[in-house]
């Protein structure tokens, strides 16, 4: 009983003392003279920001949905070939960082190409580009959680491709991806904010040049956090919520 | 174009130096959060009281918001608000490790919940005390159940590291973005550099899905 009786005195009295401490060091006079009206000033900057950032997750969320589902039939191929190709992209695209891609994507591709892209969409393909590679895992891992039989009947019921995929595979495994989708749309709902390295205009993008002007970054990054936070907390419980009716339903 | 081996192969030291001070940066805030994540995991398995609600929030908090937001916070904030001198390199640890300390409260908590509950009831009726039920029935096992996650968790935060660019850190993807400026061959350094990240981060990668798929053949389903 020794642990009941530290997780409710020890842990709550150290939490505590850790904040009393914390108090000692804070700057009180700086805590006090806080306004938090400018985030109300530039509400429509930064409205427009969130707008988006918002725009920016759905554009990743369907584009890597669609690149990805692609992606994953390819991966089903007899042709080795083509596994081996789908299967570097997934793990190049997975295995470096997303900041990497971006500035690859904004700084590098154009002296190859010729054609330079500007920060917005350079920040769409690379968003899209490591979305897919996301998706492309999610999405296979559905397909081959469908039973062997059903492709069998298909087989064995002479269904072309087309209509094997789209009514015989592709429900039940989309059943079985939707939480992980979810899951997946919110990290990168997350992610949008790195795209503010390329000066895209998204919500961070936005605070960083309210903050250059106003000298306020305490009020603004603070109001950002807490707006961030209770969009992906709302986010986060609606899939919960999602996957226990998806639990249900499976009963 | 041209491939322009000559400056890359020039500057490649300094770009290995800059590895260095990821893989420091990573080091440092993994064991910052390993503590920080160890407190919020205990608290959360408490179940009930001040010290569980602090660790639900602070959990809650640090792994909803985008790390980028968090290492601005960090950077601009902290440092008017505790009115000390903090360097960008101290608030990117700082911010990882706050971070890191939420992502691996829930992992470590899901090795604990992992253990199964009728090894603990035996420890209990023996009455083995509570500290060596920690120590020996359940920390072993939950080590065991939760190395895939953790492992995975590391190329997570080795891909958020380089974020701290963004606040000048002189890790991989800030050095290789000044190089490429001041040389000129952007395409050289930063493909330099997305193949380092990727030979960090890959076999780490396969690392994890090895010690999953050893995890499963062990426990058996």
């Amino acid at each position: 009983m020794k642990s009941a009786v530290l997780a409710r005195y020890a842990f709550p009295s150290s939490a505590l003392t850790l904040l009393v401490v914390l108090s000692f060091f804070l700057n009180w006079e700086l805590l006090l003279s806080l306004d938090f009206s400018v985030v109300w000033e530039y509400r429509e900057v930064l409205w427009r920001g969130l707008l988006l950032t918002l725009l920016l997750t759905a554009a990743a969320g369907f584009l890597g949905l669609f690149f990805g589902t692609v992606l994953a039939i390819v991966s089903q191929s007899p042709i080795a070939v083509l596994r081996w190709l789908v299967a570097a992209y997934v793990e190049i695209w997975r295995n470096t960082p997303l900041l990497v891609q971006l500035i690859w994507i904004h700084f590098a591709l154009p002296i190859v190409t010729g054609i330079s892209t500007t920060a917005l969409q350079s920040g769409i393909i690379g968003i899209t580009l490591q979305a897919s590679a996301y998706f492309t895992e999610i999405v296979r891992a559905g397909i081959e959680a469908v039973p062997k039989g059903q492709w069998e009947a298909a087989h064995a019921l002479g269904l072309p491709a087309r209509t094997r995929w789209l009514r015989v595979v592709l429900p039940p495994a989309i059943r079985i991806m939707i939480p992980p989708l979810v899951n997946l749309v919110i990290s990168f709902f997350k992610a949008t904010a790195i795209l503010s390295v390329l000066q895209v205009s998204e919500l961070m993008t936005v605070t960083n040049r309210i903050s250059n002007v106003t000298f306020k970054p305490i009020e603004l990054f603070t109001a950002v956090a807490v707006i961030y936070f209770i969009l992906g907390y709302v986010m986060s419980r609606a899939t919960l919520k999602i996957e226990h009716v998806l639990q249900r339903s499976e009963r | 174009m041209q491939f322009d081996t000559h400056q890359l192969m020039r500057h490649f030291p300094e770009l290995i130096q800059a590895l260095g001070v990821t893989v420091w940066i990573s080091t440092l805030s993994l064991a910052f959060g390993i503590v920080l994540g160890a407190f919020a995991c205990l608290g959360k398995l408490s179940g009930a009281g001040v010290g569980y609600r602090f660790a639900t929030g602070f959990i809650d908090f640090f792994r909803t918001i985008p790390e980028v937001v968090l290492i601005f916070w960090v950077y601009s904030c902290l440092p008017l608000l505790l009115s000390v001198r903090i360097s960008s390199e101290g608030c990117g640890v700082i911010a990882l490790s706050l971070f890191g300390g939420a992502y691996l409260a829930e992992i470590f908590r899901a090795g604990v919940l992992a253990v199964p509950h009728g090894q603990v009831e035996a420890a209990r009726a023996l009455a083995v005390p509570t500290f060596h039920i920690w120590r020996r029935v359940i920390v072993p096992p939950a080590i065991r159940r939760m190395m895939p996650a953790f492992i995975t968790f590391l190329t997570e935060l080795l891909k958020a590291s380089s974020l701290l660019s963004a606040i000048g850190v002189g890790e991989m993807a800030y050095r290789a973005s000044v190089l490429g400026a001041k040389t000129l061959s952007y395409f050289e350094f930063l493909s330099a550099i997305a193949v380092l990240y990727f030979l960090l981060i890959f076999p780490l990668s396969m690392l994890a899905r090895q010690t999953e798929k050893r995890l499963l053949r062990r426990t058996g389903h």
